[in-house]
């Protein structure tokens, strides 16, 4: 899986969030716009965090080195 | 002034706080009361003081107001005797009677009257209860004293008169025998005797003075009264001692008396005689048994009295409490001329123009008064308050945004510890909550809050923790909230939506860290390193090799207990932070947008909004874009170096740092548009941009609307807009030194702040990394330690070890000390940025806030 098709997830996973928070809980326009713009920051955290990490071990410069006792 | 969204977006629930409006009331004064009583349940109405001249006792209904005090004076008067006789208030039950102030008045009186008589007769009946009970020790044991003497006086005298069988002696003194033997007995005289008790701490004191002053002429017998006695003037329970003394002379007597007072020793008469003592005594049992039947009676006289009034109590405690408020709310109205109606100013929200009406409304028709109340709209240039409506959800973190205002006493403390960094911020004080209408950082809040929490407590065991500990308190809600918690339970309780989502995201960053109490789990794919060659044997010397794909989800398993772990997840946790700081600090700059946009303020967009980002982004922006460029190309560069000589050589050849062709072109002969040097420049010429224009042009503004002043009345809608366009300097004089310093110590801070904010974010990095070390050695050093021993007993001394070192110290200690770095970041780092915060909270006058009050 690569980073693109994983970025593809997220982005599918907070479609789905927002269109059953739409549903569910329809509470009129202006509550609407509040959970849309929670979960799209959620959603956007989320993807932020995934990415560094992701992003951080590519191509890693330094590799594990084990310990002499394992 | 009413129409939400007024310079951009659409509406958004929690962003702006609701619009309001100022209304004047005109109420008739028959009405009033039941008026303002049905406003106090609406609860949507924060009255203004119109006596504010006024002292409390010239205002309109002081009278009624001293009633009330005097009726609450009399329930906290029951409420104490409740609670020294043990009975708790009942719930208050909707289903009793309405009962008007007036009968509570009486009812109250005379409920006192009888409580307090019923008081002090069973104080008198008490006290002479415990004297009688004194009294009875007093003649047994005194009576023994005689009865012992006597009987060791008629053995002496039998021996006397077997020895001499002349003189024969009286028995009259048969205690003195042994020392008055010797003395003649032509000079004996009538000795006097005193009985009574006196407290066994004091009984050596007592002996010493009543020798010394009658010269020794005093005998006195103590015998110890084994049970405690109560003292019938104190009512406690003490030890004492049943005390006889001797005296001869009517000038000793008076001593010894006046020692026994001073030493609070209870004197009871006493009869030598041994037939009237047995007789004394059995009338004073007597006594006894009735009076204790007497006290009893009252007892449960006073108690049955009690219990109908705790029956009542709270209903009564709220009917008054509810009563002082409305009357204290009447005295804040202005009265007409006419003295036939009342006047009230007040804030309420816009939305809540028909329901005030309505209950205008109602309270004329259920006053049967003539007239009806006028509500009407008043224009004004006074800052309405800031009133947000959340729900149980959002609450808690609108609280986090509002406790900002109080962060100046914690900033005193806080500046001093971190020294200079926190310099500039120290200047930028605030008080109060949101201003009226400006953007709410509680909306990002709800989630950067407990997303940065987690960045900084990333283990998904220890979030299923935090889940199930707030799950249980969300789920029994109704429970908590009708029982009384403390202080510590009452504020986890407060906040457990927030520590909710505090536990979802640290389980979510938990496996992004991959750490289960430390543990790391290969949960979506295999490692993606692998041993060079079979035997593994270079794994410990040169390392693994990267073989597979990089690990899908959070961090490779393979790193966890390597030698390398540390370097990696440092270097990724610190250029993490940065990242994430960059991110909520550019989100902070355009939340300062919305605000220029919402208030139609294209100053700030321009000179303030565009510099700002420029600045930002020119550097750390574009420091964030070199760590994303050389994560994907697996660069050797070293960022230090390049962010340094960014600034001190622009022009130099930065050789093998070289993160992108065309970051440095100084080899090719082109014009010198090279991206570092412009972003420099970019960045020097937006400190004057952020710092010159502004000041300037409010000066042009403010001259170009002093002349249109003189033109026309300006609509009350626009002034108010103007007025919110001028920042905090609209209205008055315009001093322009005044507004450039502002302008110059807000320019300062914003260049110094972006560089110590950003080194601030890094403590995401040391925060984490802590907590993951913390658990790393309760897991290596108390578990694995313990299993290694093979012993049952061992282990489950582990086991509890490791528990308790979790919890308390990683789930309680590590969650506050997150949670405190989480709330800086946001006040500080993130707020900084475009929040005011300068207005003043909505406190309407509601009954439903009394209930939470305490007095």
């Amino acid at each position: 899986m690569g980073f693109l098709v994983t970025t593809l997830i997220f982005v599918v996973i907070g479609i789905i969030a927002s269109l059953s928070a739409r549903i569910c809980c329809n509470r009129g326009p202006s509550a609407n716009l509040l959970h849309l713009t929670l979960i799209i920051t959620a959603t956007v955290c989320c993807w932020l965090m995934w990415a560094i990490v992701y992003l951080a071990q590519m191509n890693p410069l330094i590799v594990p080195i084990l310990n002499e006792s394992e | 002034m009413g129409e939400r969204g007024r310079g951009c977006c659409p509406p958004m629930d929690l962003m702006r706080s609701e619009p309001m409006q100022l209304v004047q009331l005109i109420i008739p004064i028959e009405s009033a009361h039941l008026a303002v009583s049905y406003l106090g349940d609406l609860g949507l109405t924060q009255f203004k003081d119109l006596n504010a001249e006024k002292s409390p006792f010239q205002r309109t209904y002081a009278i009624q107001i001293k009633r009330c005090g005097e009726m609450a004076r009399k329930l906290r008067f029951f409420r104490d005797q409740m609670s020294k006789a043990g009975l708790p208030p009942a719930v208050r039950s909707a289903t009793q009677a309405e009962i008007s102030l007036d009968d509570l008045e009486v009812k109250l009186g005379d409920l006192e009257a009888e409580l307090v008589e019923i008081n002090a007769n069973g104080d008198k009946l008490q006290r002479s209860y415990n004297e009688l009970a004194e009294y009875k020790l007093v003649l047994q044991k005194g009576g023994e004293f005689f009865h012992s003497a006597l009987s060791i006086a008629a053995a002496h005298q039998r021996e006397y008169a077997s020895n001499q069988g002349s003189e024969v002696e009286s028995l009259e003194t048969p205690l003195l025998s042994q020392q008055e033997t010797a003395i003649d007995s032509s000079k004996q005289v009538k000795l006097g005797f005193i009985t009574g008790l006196v407290p066994r701490e004091k009984s050596m004191a007592f002996e010493r003075i009543l020798f010394r002053a009658t010269r020794g002429n005093v005998f006195l017998r103590q015998a110890v009264v084994d049970e405690l006695v109560v003292d019938p003037v104190s009512g406690e329970k003490v030890e004492k001692n049943v005390f006889v003394v001797f005296f001869s002379g009517e000038r000793a007597k008076s001593k010894v008396l006046k020692i026994c007072e001073a030493f609070g020793a209870n004197r009871y008469a006493f009869s030598e005689d041994l037939g009237k003592q047995s007789q004394m005594i059995n009338e004073v049992s007597g006594r006894l048994s009735e009076l204790k039947t007497t006290v009893d009676t009252g007892l449960v006289h006073r108690g049955n009295l009690l219990q109908t009034i705790g029956e009542q109590f709270e209903q009564w405690n709220f009917l008054v409490r509810k009563e002082k408020a409305i009357y204290h709310t009447l005295n804040m109205l202005s009265i007409d001329v006419t003295k036939k109606c009342l006047v009230a100013e007040g804030w309420s929200p816009t939305f809540a123009t028909k329901q005030i009406q309505d209950a205008l409304h109602r309270a004329t028709h259920d006053s049967n008064s003539q007239v009806e109340a006028i509500f009407q709209v008043l224009h004004t240039r006074e800052m309405p308050p800031t009133y947000f409506q959340t729900n149980k959800v959002t609450t808690a973190y609108q609280e986090i945004v509002d406790a900002y205002g109080m962060r100046s006493s914690v900033w005193v403390g806080k500046g001093l510890r971190e020294g200079g960094e926190d310099l500039v911020e120290t200047a930028s004080i605030l008080a109060g909550v949101a201003k009226y209408q400006e953007a709410n950082p509680g909306v990002f809040t709800i989630v950067t809050f407990p997303f940065l929490f987690a960045v900084m407590f990333g283990d998904w065991g220890h979030g299923i923790c935090l889940l199930l500990a707030t799950l249980y308190m969300i789920i029994r809600e109704k429970k908590f909230y009708s029982q009384k918690l403390g202080d510590i339970m009452e504020m986890a309780f407060g906040g457990r939506y927030v520590i909710l989502m505090m536990a979802l995201f640290s389980i979510y960053t938990g496996l992004i860290y991959n750490e289960f109490f430390s543990v790391p789990f290969e949960l979506f794919a295999r490692s993606a390193y692998v041993c060079r060659d079979p035997n593994c044997r270079d794994s410990t010397t040169v390392g693994l090799i990267k073989a597979r794909d990089t690990y899908p989800f959070g961090v490779d398993p393979a790193w966890h207990g390597s030698r390398s772990e540390l370097p990696f997840l440092n270097s990724l946790k610190m250029k993490m932070s940065i990242l994430l700081g960059v991110a909520q600090m550019n989100l902070g700059i355009i939340m300062s947008l919305f605000n220029a946009l919402f208030f139609k303020n294209s100053i700030n967009v321009w000179f303030q909004f565009i510099p700002q980002m420029i600045f930002l982004n020119s550097l750390f922006g574009y420091l964030s874009l070199l760590i994303i460029i050389k994560w994907c190309t697996g660069s050797q560069a070293d960022l230090y170096h390049v962010m340094i000589y960014m600034f001190l050589g622009p022009t130099d050849d930065i050789g093998e740092n070289q993160l992108f062709p065309g970051q440095k072109m100084t080899q090719l002969q082109f014009h010198p548009s090279l991206l570092q040097i412009v972003l420099v420049l970019l960045a020097l010429v937006s400190v004057p941009w952020m710092l010159l224009p502004k000041p300037f042009l409010l000066k042009m503004q403010h001259e170009r609307h002093h002349g249109e002043s003189y033109a026309a009345l300006p609509d009350g809608e626009e002034s108010l807009q103007s007025e919110a366009n001028h920042d905090s300097h609209g209205h008055g004089e315009f001093e322009f030194s005044e507004i450039f310093v502002h302008q110059l110590i807000h320019t300062i801070e914003f260049v110094l702040g972006a560089v110590s904010n950003t080194a601030s974010y890094l403590r995401l990095w040391a925060l984490s990394l802590a907590h993951s070390e913390l658990s790393t050695v309760f897991y290596e050093k108390v578990l694995l330690l313990a299993w290694g021993y093979n012993n049952i007993l061992i282990l489950i001394v582990g086991i509890i070890v490791f528990v308790f070192a979790t919890v308390g110290v990683l789930l309680v200690m590590e969650t506050l000390s997150a949670f405190l770095h989480a709330l800086r970041l946001h006040w500080v780092e993130f707020q900084n940025k475009f929040y005011e915060g300068d207005g003043y909270k909505f406190s309407p006058f509601s009954f439903a806030l009394l209930d939470s009050e305490d007095e």
